[in-house]
């Protein structure tokens, strides 16, 4: 365990975008994450994997401040996260997606995708309230992105109907193109294909793909192995609480401690 | 010594009735997770009834009491079934508080056309003669609302604690999914925690009759003292219903003896207040823990109506003709009037529906910094010669301060406990408006504030009033739709909609609540100003509490955030009356009638019902809304 953590600690590289450092935290008695630490380089998919409970939620919410942790450090393109709210978190550019498909009810598709464009407006309320010609440009080139943004996802026939109208896999969709649209500097996808069929888990794949041609950073907790080696350039496994391996897909696949932990103690290569 | 003993006594009768209602308030907010405000309404209806069977129609008290509870509980479990249980499946829970608003302004409204405005007395049920303990008289009415409150505590106890039919309330209290998978009827419970909450306050309102004038309204006194009282003690458990109650007819009686009359209420709100900042769940935690409210999500947010743009604009002409044309056609004054103040009123429906329609923030005070700036304009202009512009300006700084202050509060709480804070910041404000003679004249209002005018044009007439508060309502909504259409309403909706999520997409959801508010208040201030100006008068009842649930009826049956939906309430609750002098009586009734009846059946409100009948003349509105984003797509 230590020299693990050494060894990952020792390759970090100057310019990780995200470096979570012995980050600990326990519920009662019970220490739901043990000294994590890894990190995500630019450019990459990161994915975080590992058997229910292992803690993955738990990471990104001690990483985006949703909860406290006890111990440990975080930082995102060099700044420590410590006391930050997580407005300020996503404001600097850490954008997060929930487990559970969270799209504002109320709300058109198209309008939800805006939402995310909220991050980088430049216009206040007054100059809206003003119609201002900035503020009215602005508006149109938001919703011009959001329509690309509902094209890339073949999502644009239906970018006037109320998002929870939308199939549980579009609204998936919806979800992760709306962060997008925050142009976020990190991308972290809480479970994205949970629920999904495997025409839409394709559909996240390819875009997925794109995010990362995009060379958006992305760490994403997911339990679709398939889909993790197929998108992830870097895997951490998580098993209760830490980390039990690290490496490329193709090494993490032939881990011994890993197919342990995954498909308990059976002989079965991950697919 | 023995002044205060005898004090404490009166404060512990009054607290006893507190704590009954209190205890109505902890039974159905445990069971549905809601609160029912409409309690006093029953409690006065009980009295009113047993008024009429006793004394007018001369029963015997021991026939007419229990006959008026049962017929109050009849009642109460017919409006329950019809309204409250369907509202719980529809509706919020914070709608669900407001409509329970507008059932007890239905009750009241309801008593208004039968018993009139005039006030009742009723006779002790034992002989005036007081019972003495020594030196100290005890009224014997006390002993009944002593010993009636006992028997009601005791029973509801039991009941729910011992009995197999407590045992499903409770089932339904902590977990309503589970209850109903375990084969409890949960609606059925529903009814029965509500009609339980109706046989209380029945008992509570006959009991009390005796030592007290029985009027229309005094209903809303008793929902107000309950649920002040019940958040006090810790609405979700019932030793702190009974707590909160029996501590607030003390400290409100110990106030009025020793302090002022005229500020025990206030006294009261801002211990509530307090409590809310400290405490917010009460001094008194409950043992079931704070129940997860699943009903909430599961409950589709209701889709506002939106007008194509092709439809909107030859509208929007089409609106501003006819309106720029209204004075020349309509010579009546008692119209143009109504006209005026439906205008005036708007103003504040606008910035009501920034606040609840799109950032979802319940105010049940809005009237209150109505009061506010037309206090302060009225005063200014009276006491200074200030200019009604300034005197404006200077009315919404003052709300805008009283604003912050609040936010400090309403900024941390959500829902129930927001609706109530908002609502003891209006109660608030009544009893100052009643309490500082020396500013606001008192009950009987502040004479002589002279008309709008700006730079020595005088706007006295409705005819000119019409045109300023024409011309004040098109730049509000003007504004207004250009923030609300772009990022702002947007932030504002992703905010009401999923608070968590907004702030990972890096929205200042405290930023965007608090600016929200500060909107509706300067409106709400400007509008108290203009309806002061208008009227030359100003009385505590124009901008009460009152005033303030009824904005919130014209909200509601207008349609919430659509911005324009307010006009339409509004138009409807004020002209109505206006135009048919002889249901001026049924306003009362009917703005709490149209209010519920808009809940369950009409959710986009009568803006929304417009909308659909315009579009289905035109044509289908996908097509329409599609022509318009394909040719803005294009103009990229």
């Amino acid at each position: 365990m230590t020299a693990l953590n050494a060894q990952s600690e020792a390759s970090i590289g100057e310019n990780s975008v995200l470096s979570v450092r012995h980050l600990t935290k326990s519920f009662g008695g019970l220490k739901a994450i043990d000294d994590v630490t890894f990190d995500v380089a630019p450019h990459q998919v990161t994915a975080m994997i590992g058997p229910n409970g292992a803690g993955k939620t738990t990471v990104f919410n001690l990483v985006t401040n949703i909860l406290s942790k006890d111990a440990g450090q975080v930082l995102f393109l060099g700044r420590d996260l410590a006391g930050m709210s997580p407005v300020k978190i996503a404001d600097m550019g850490l954008i997060r997606t929930f487990q559970s498909a969270r799209v504002f009810p109320g709300m058109t598709a198209i309008e939800n995708v805006m939402v995310g464009g909220h991050r980088l407006a430049s216009h206040s309320g007054a100059s809206e309230m003003l119609w201002l010609k900035a503020s009215r440009n602005e508006e149109r080139r938001v919703l011009g992105r959001a329509e690309q943004m509902l094209e890339l996802v073949g999502l644009a026939p239906f970018k006037h109907t109320h998002a929870t109208e939308l199939p549980m896999g579009a609204q998936k969709l919806l979800e992760v193109i709306r962060a997008l649209m925050a142009q976020p500097k990190l991308l972290c996808l809480d479970e994205p294909a949970a629920g999904l069929n495997d025409t839409e888990t394709q559909e996240l794949a390819n875009l997925l793909r794109a995010i990362r041609t995009l060379g958006i950073p992305v760490l994403i907790v997911e339990h679709n192995m398939s889909l993790v080696m197929n998108v992830a350039d870097h895997v951490v496994v998580m098993d209760s609480g830490a980390i039990i391996a690290a490496g490329a897909p193709s090494e993490i696949q032939k881990n011994s401690r890993v197919i342990e932990a995954y498909l308990g103690g059976e002989n079965h290569a991950a697919s | 010594m023995l002044e205060f003993l005898q004090i404490c006594i009166g404060g512990l009768v009054v607290g006893s009735i507190y704590a009954a209602i209190a205890l109505g308030f902890s039974l159905v907010y445990r069971v549905t997770g809601a609160i029912n405000l409409s309690q006093g309404g029953f409690a006065i209806v009980a009295a009113m009834i047993g008024y009429t069977l006793g004394v007018a129609w001369g029963w015997p008290l021991w026939l007419a009491i229990p006959s008026a509870v049962a017929a109050t509980v009849g009642i109460g479990v017919a409006i329950g079934a019809f309204t409250f249980v369907p509202a719980l499946e529809r509706l919020s829970n914070a709608n669900v508080l407001m409509l329970t608003a507008g059932l007890l302004t239905m009750i009241e409204g309801v008593a208004l056309v039968v018993w009139g405005s005039q006030p009742y007395a009723m006779p002790p049920f034992s002989g005036e003669a007081p019972l003495e303990f020594g030196p100290i008289r005890v009224p014997t009415q006390a002993f009944w609302v002593l010993g009636s409150t006992a028997v009601c505590i005791t029973a509801l106890w039991w009941l729910v604690a011992k009995t197999k039919l407590g045992k499903g309330l409770r089932a339904c209290a902590e977990n309503p999914a589970a209850a109903s998978l375990m084969g409890i009827n949960v609606p059925r419970m529903t009814l029965l925690s509500f009609a339980l909450a109706t046989l209380i306050a029945a008992i509570a309102g006959v009991i009390v009759a005796p030592t007290t004038s029985l009027q229309f309204d005094t209903g809303r006194l008793f929902t107000i003292s309950g649920f002040v009282a019940a958040a006090i003690g810790g609405i979700a458990s019932f030793p702190g219903a009974i707590i909160g109650g029996l501590f607030l007819g003390l400290v409100t009686q110990l106030a009025t003896a020793y302090i002022s009359s005229l500020f025990s209420t206030a006294i009261a709100l801002l211990i509530l207040l307090a409590v809310l900042i400290w405490r917010p769940h009460g001094l008194v935690q409950a043992v079931v823990g704070k129940r997860q409210d699943t009903r909430d999500e599961v409950k589709a947010v209701a889709h506002a109506a939106k007008l194509p743009a092709s439809l909107a604009w030859p509208l929007a002409a089409l609106a501003l003709v006819t309106a720029a044309h209204i004075p020349v056609v309509v010579t009546d004054n008692g119209i143009l009037s109504g006209l005026v103040i439906a205008g005036i009123l708007f103003m504040t429906l606008m910035g009501l529906d920034v606040l609840m329609g799109y950032a979802g923030q319940v105010s049940l005070g809005q009237a209150g910094f109505m009061a506010i700036g037309g206090y302060t304009s009225g005063y200014l202009s009276i006491n200074y010669e200030l200019a009604p512009l300034l005197a404006i300006v200077a009315g919404i700084g003052v709300s805008l301060a009283c604003a912050l202050v609040l936010s400090v509060v309403t900024l941390r709480l959500r829902g129930l406990y927001l609706a109530l804070a908002t609502l003891a910041f209006g109660l608030l404000i009544d009893s100052c408006a009643v309490g500082f003679l020396d500013i606001t004249g008192g009950p009987s209002g502040l004479v002589g504030i002279p008309s709008f005018s700006v730079a020595g044009f005088e706007f006295a007439t409705p005819r000119a009033m019409f045109y300023v508060v024409f011309a004040l309502d098109a730049i509000i909504f003007v504004a207004l739709t250009g923030a609300m259409r772009s990022g702002f309403g947007r932030a504002l909706k992703a905010i009401r909609s999923d608070q968590m999520a907004a702030a990972a997409l890096g929205i200042n959801t405290v930023r965007y609540k608090l600016a929200a508010f500060m909107i509706s208040v300067t409106l709400a201030s400007l509008s108290g100003s203009m309806y002061a100006f208008f009227f030359n008068f100003l009385s505590p009842e124009m901008v009460g509490t009152g005033r303030s649930l009824e904005l919130v009826a014209m909200l509601i049956v207008g349609g919430e955030s659509t911005l324009l939906g307010g006009l339409f309430g509004a138009l409807l609750l004020t002209l109505l009356p206006t135009v048919f002098q002889p249901l001026a009586i049924y306003k009362t009734f009917a703005s709490g009638a149209l209010l519920v009846a808009s809940f369950l059946y009409l959710p986009q409100g009568l803006y929304g019902a417009v909308v659909q009948w315009a579009i289905r003349l035109v044509g289908s509105p996908r097509e329409a809304k599609e022509s318009t984003s394909e040719t803005s797509a294009r103009a990229l």
